[in-house]
């Protein structure tokens, strides 16, 4: 029998795999966090005295991100878990939820109070997960944050409460920032189109008029009445410039440019903004602040030009 | 092996076998791809439960999309019987059309909303150690994926042991079996409902790539090696578990997706049985007699 020999062969190799490798244990709180922007948010509070691991990295699309073994064990091993919410990991999330029976499991957008959420004008309950382009609101995440890792080290506790004070601090700065850099454009400039609907937040904190052409699911198409509009809306305001985002695909974005250029109107891409995930790390674009300001100045060099 | 190695193989595993079971007998009807076509008609299914709950909750997903899982059984089987229509284009006209009114419901009424099989239906295989059922005192017992893997499997087993004879004859021959008093029809929709549930189940715990493959590769793996349906069952068994175990071993050492890596060892070991037989210089497989 070549498949009871083959499968024999098969069996030893599995048998002789190795346990897989423990985590060096540094006596220092070990977190997992979903998002780049949410590790970001642990590291600031936690310092050099937490380790922080992202599960998806930079540019990786949260709804195309697939888990792999490796995910499993930093989840199993992790002293605490954070994540997003309002359903930004999906089913994930669920998961998540679940473990948080058994472990320190935290969701930041806990910290924003239901008010401030953007909730679907159809159906309550169902809010918008982009919450970290208001900078403001992503500050309502740091008490969030900072009591959890107390909760799993109190020892540590001066330090994680003098770094969150100046955080926020820091975050405040930023909002104060991203709102008088805006000011620079007039009203009527203040436009930015994307292709996913990721920049709702932002607008409302900015008062910055957003349109997305397709809709929070990635797998919403556009109507063509979508792209009709949009392409009247951008040659009846005159903007010249629309937007990628890096974790999403710049082809529909390209079919509204070519809209326009039929209508005699010629706009380009200003440049890619950072949505559903940060910069490579190390750039300055690899941190929340950074992916911030980088979106706030391609917005300014391109709206404001000629 | 962590415990998690040995959860992640069992219910991978116990999936595989469910599939792999129902799977040779699509394959031997040239429906293997119903798999596919399920995995795409069922987003209606979970948009309708969405619009009428308002809520993504797996609670009111799963039954959404078995309900169109089942519909899309069923009206594969309609389109083949009464339009008669080739098993493929009754599948590819089926699935495609219940997508689309999907798509078409997403754009229309929920476009704001978060919502597709991807993030809200498919489970995903490397997260079965973490959703575990626990006693009243906190023990944990096991993965909840683990025991729907098993429990499917039970009803699986039962369904293709009782109803061997009846399934294999309304496969290979219903003019005698209808003329020994055996419904065609009646079988027919019993395992397209078994193909349903199992296939949704499967995709909530474990992700679609997985079931999709699990229900063609280890039943086409078993059919090079012997065309007798027995043997092609016990053969299919064993390669949906050493697709499962050889997949895990490989998702571990390249730290990548379990589901992916479970594929690919079934494509390999495909491909492997294949060639040695090519080797071999071994015939084909006789034909299969329609009552061995």
């Amino acid at each position: 029998m070549r498949e009871l020999v083959l499968s024999v062969f098969l069996l030893s190799l599995l048998l002789s795999c190795e346990p897989a490798e423990k985590r060096a244990t540094s006596g220092k709180l070990y977190v997992v966090a979903t998002t780049g922007m949410v590790a970001d948010l642990v590291q600031a509070i936690g310092g050099s005295e937490v380790e922080v691991d992202a599960l998806m990295g930079p540019g990786v699309d949260p709804h195309l991100y697939k888990a792999t073994q490796g995910d499993l064990s930093r989840l199993q091993e992790a002293d605490l878990v954070v994540y997003n919410g309002l359903h930004l990991e999906g089913k994930m999330g669920e998961v998540l939820e679940k473990l948080g029976q058994r472990k320190s499991v935290v969701a930041v957008s806990e910290g924003v109070s239901v008010e401030k959420l953007l909730q679907d004008t159809l159906f309550s309950g169902n809010y918008d997960p982009h919450i970290w382009f208001d900078v403001s609101l992503w500050a309502t995440a740091i008490p969030v944050v900072t009591a959890a890792l107390i909760r799993e080290d109190s020892t540590r506790r001066d330090y994680f409460m003098d770094r969150a004070t100046q955080y926020a601090v820091e975050l405040e700065g930023l909002h104060n920032w991203v709102r008088d850099t805006l000011q620079v454009l007039p009203a009527d400039r203040r436009v930015v189109v994307t292709a996913h609907d990721a920049f709702n937040y932002f607008g409302r904190a900015y008062d910055v008029e957003v349109r997305g052409l397709q809709g929070i699911s990635t797998l919403s198409e556009f109507g063509l009445r979508d792209r009709v509009d949009l392409v009247n809306f951008l040659v009846a305001k005159d903007i010249k410039a629309v937007f990628v985002e890096t974790s999403v695909s710049t082809k529909n974005i390209e079919s509204i440019i070519e809209g326009c250029r039929q209508k005699g109107h010629a706009v380009r891409i200003g440049g890619n903004l950072f949505s559903d995930a940060m910069g490579a790390a190390g750039t300055p674009e690899g941190t929340y602040i950074g992916m911030v300001q980088s979106n706030v100045r391609t917005l300014i060099q391109s709206l404001n030009a000629e | 092996m962590t415990m998690d190695a040995v959860y992640i193989i069992l219910t991978a595993t116990l999936f595989s076998i469910s599939c792999g079971l129902l799977g040779a007998f699509l394959l031997l009807r040239r429906m293997a791809m119903v798999g596919d076509a399920i995995a795409h008609a069922v987003l209606p299914g979970i948009v309708i439960a969405f619009l009428i709950s308002g809520s993504r909750e797996s609670v009111w997903m799963i039954p959404g999309a078995a309900s169109l899982g089942v519909l899309t059984t069923f009206l594969i089987e309609f389109f083949h019987r009464r339009a008669g229509l080739q098993t493929d284009a009754a599948i590819g006209v089926t699935f495609t059309a219940l997508f689309a009114v999907g798509i078409i419901l997403i754009s229309v009424f929920a476009g704001q909303i978060d919502l597709d099989q991807d993030c809200v239906l498919y489970g995903e295989i490397a997260y079965v150690p973490l959703d575990v059922w626990m006693t009243a005192s906190g023990e944990v017992i096991g993965p909840k994926a683990l025991f729907i893997a098993l429990g499917l499997l039970v009803l699986n087993v039962l369904f293709v042991v009782l109803g061997y004879r009846q399934l294999l004859v309304s496969t290979f021959d219903p003019a005698f079996a209808a003329a020994s008093g055996i419904s065609v029809v009646l079988w027919n929709y019993l395992l397209m409902g078994a193909v349903s549930f199992t296939t949704v189940a499967a995709f909530n715990s474990v992700g679609a790539i997985l079931v999709v493959a699990l229900l063609v590769v280890p039943p086409a793996t078993a059919y090079l090696l012997t065309h007798s349906l027995k043997r092609m069952l016990g053969l299919t068994v064993l390669f949906a578990f050493l697709s499962s175990a050889c997949g895990y071993v490989l998702a571990v050492a390249l730290d990548g997706s379990i589901a992916g890596a479970i594929v690919t060892c079934a494509g390999g070991l495909f491909v492997l049985v294949w060639v040695t037989q090519l080797l071999l210089r071994r015939k084909p497989a006789k034909e299969l007699h329609p009552l061995t």
